[in-house]
């Protein structure tokens, strides 16, 4: 399948389950489940840093809309898009990245995804929550609806790269 | 200036990052402010729309304890009706009575999407200004006080629900009848906070939380919730009382709208008040 047609499917679809189905759901204890990070650390590797960030603001605008947070998902959305070059380059290995692989979990193996992975999903989600309490003496719950948000977030995009992923290939 | 472009071209990655990341935050912060662009919200047509179609989908999910709900204010409402009350005395004439004048209307509505896990909660409901709903009115429902209209289209309404960092609403405790301001801590949507009563008097536990009424925004003596403990603050004079919301925001559906025919009026004379630049904090 053509690669652009295969990213605009998955950005329609990424943006209508985060939109219809996961903001409906509420776990309480400040849990916000949001699973479309995974879009932009699924895009492949010889994506260039500009069109990294207009997909991630587009995105990021498009959930906005639908979720009354005006902006907030955006800012999140381009904060980790702009750190995704970063934290590839710290994870590489020796020869570099293979242009034809993608970065999930089946192609570049366990160890790889979690850390990368974990760390964008941080780097969002702090960010995330950290504009949007944005007061200095509720650090604490920042830092609890982060680290909670960031367990459900990674298993439930986990269950979504297993559906999405065509394993059978690389076997 | 060939050092200016070759200064762009280094950081072109960085200052469009930066760029993106100006837009929108400055979006987000004048929107919580005053909502200026309609289309970014669940008020404009489109998003509505989709949130109205999930809705008629959803909807009958909670039919049967929504419908319980409607039937228990009907019967408290039947019960002042002039019919189920008893003559007592056979010789009053009826007159046209000009001692009540109408205050408050209200515009029946459903909520058509909502979240209550975020810091600022913000619900989407299906009247907007062709039902004659304006900015800044109060919103209820059955059960207590839901929010305050924090913007509009022709069809469709955002809320600023209760849920959110600052709302403010002012309530009073009943029996004592002490004033202080509605907040949320974000923690549980069931439960919120009453800033701004002195320590000086005792509030039992389980005393009724009403609004106030004296913004204007709604009428006195709507339910908020009850009492469920208070805390002293260290080096205040001030509890820190801590009440359960007597509405369940996670399954709301059926919202009415306030409107206050003599809000116009109130202001008008309030804006009498001289303002003290030293009271103003």
């Amino acid at each position: 399948m053509n690669v652009a047609i295969k990213i605009a499917i998955r950005f329609f679809l990424f943006w209508i389950m985060q939109v219809l189905v996961f903001n409906q759901l509420e776990f309480g204890f400040g849990i916000h489940l949001m699973i479309y990070p995974l879009f932009i650390m699924l895009l492949p590797f010889d994506t260039g840093i500009f069109t990294l960030l207009l997909l991630s603001f587009g995105l990021g605008i498009l959930i906005d809309a639908f979720s009354n947070t005006f902006g907030l998902h955006t800012s999140a959305l381009v904060m980790m898009a702009y750190f995704r070059p970063i934290i590839f380059n710290l994870f590489s290995q020796r020869e570099g990245y293979d242009p034809l692989k993608e970065p999930s979990l089946f192609d570049m193996g366990t160890r790889w995804f979690i850390f990368v992975y974990g760390y964008l999903l941080l780097i969002h989600h702090f960010w995330f929550f950290l504009i949007e309490i944005f007061r200095f003496n509720e650090i604490l719950m920042i830092l609890q609806n982060t680290i909670l948000s960031i367990i459900i977030s990674f298993i439930v995009s986990l269950l979504i790269l297993t559906l999405i992923s065509k394993k059978s290939k690389f076997k | 200036m060939r050092k200016l472009i070759a200064f762009f071209q280094r950081f072109r990655v960085f200052l469009f990052f930066a760029l993106l990341q100006i837009i929108s935050l400055s979006v987000y912060i004048t929107f919580l402010a005053f909502p200026r662009f309609q289309y970014l919200t669940t008020a404009n047509s489109v998003t509505g729309q989709i949130y109205s179609w999930e809705n008629d989908l959803t909807k009958h999910f909670n039919l049967s304890a929504e419908n319980t709900k409607l039937q228990e204010e009907n019967i408290a409402l039947r019960a002042q009706l002039p019919k189920s009350l008893m003559k007592l005395s056979n010789n009053t004439v009826k007159i046209k009575d000009s001692l009540y004048k109408q205050q408050y209307e209200y515009i029946a509505g459903e909520v058509i999407n909502s979240t209550v896990s975020n810091r600022n909660n913000y619900f989407t409901i299906n009247i907007g200004e062709k039902h004659g709903v304006k900015r800044l009115m109060g919103v209820f429902s059955a059960n207590g006080v839901v929010g305050v209209i924090h913007s509009t289209s022709s069809h469709f309404s955002v809320v600023k629900s209760v849920l959110t960092k600052d709302i403010n609403i002012d309530v009073t405790i009943e029996p004592i009848g002490l004033f202080g301001l509605l907040k949320w801590d974000g923690k549980h949507p069931a439960r919120g906070n009453i800033a701004g009563i002195s320590n000086d008097l005792k509030i039992p536990r389980g005393s009724k939380v009403l609004t106030r009424g004296g913004s204007g925004i709604f009428p006195k003596g709507l339910l908020v919730g009850t009492v469920d403990a208070v805390y002293a603050i260290e080096g205040e004079a001030v509890w820190d009382v801590v009440i359960n919301f007597s509405e369940e925001y996670r399954s709301l559906q059926r919202i009415y709208v306030v409107r206050n025919l003599m809000l116009e009026e109130q202001q008008k004379i309030e804006e009498g008040i001289p303002i003290d630049k030293e009271e103003r904090q």
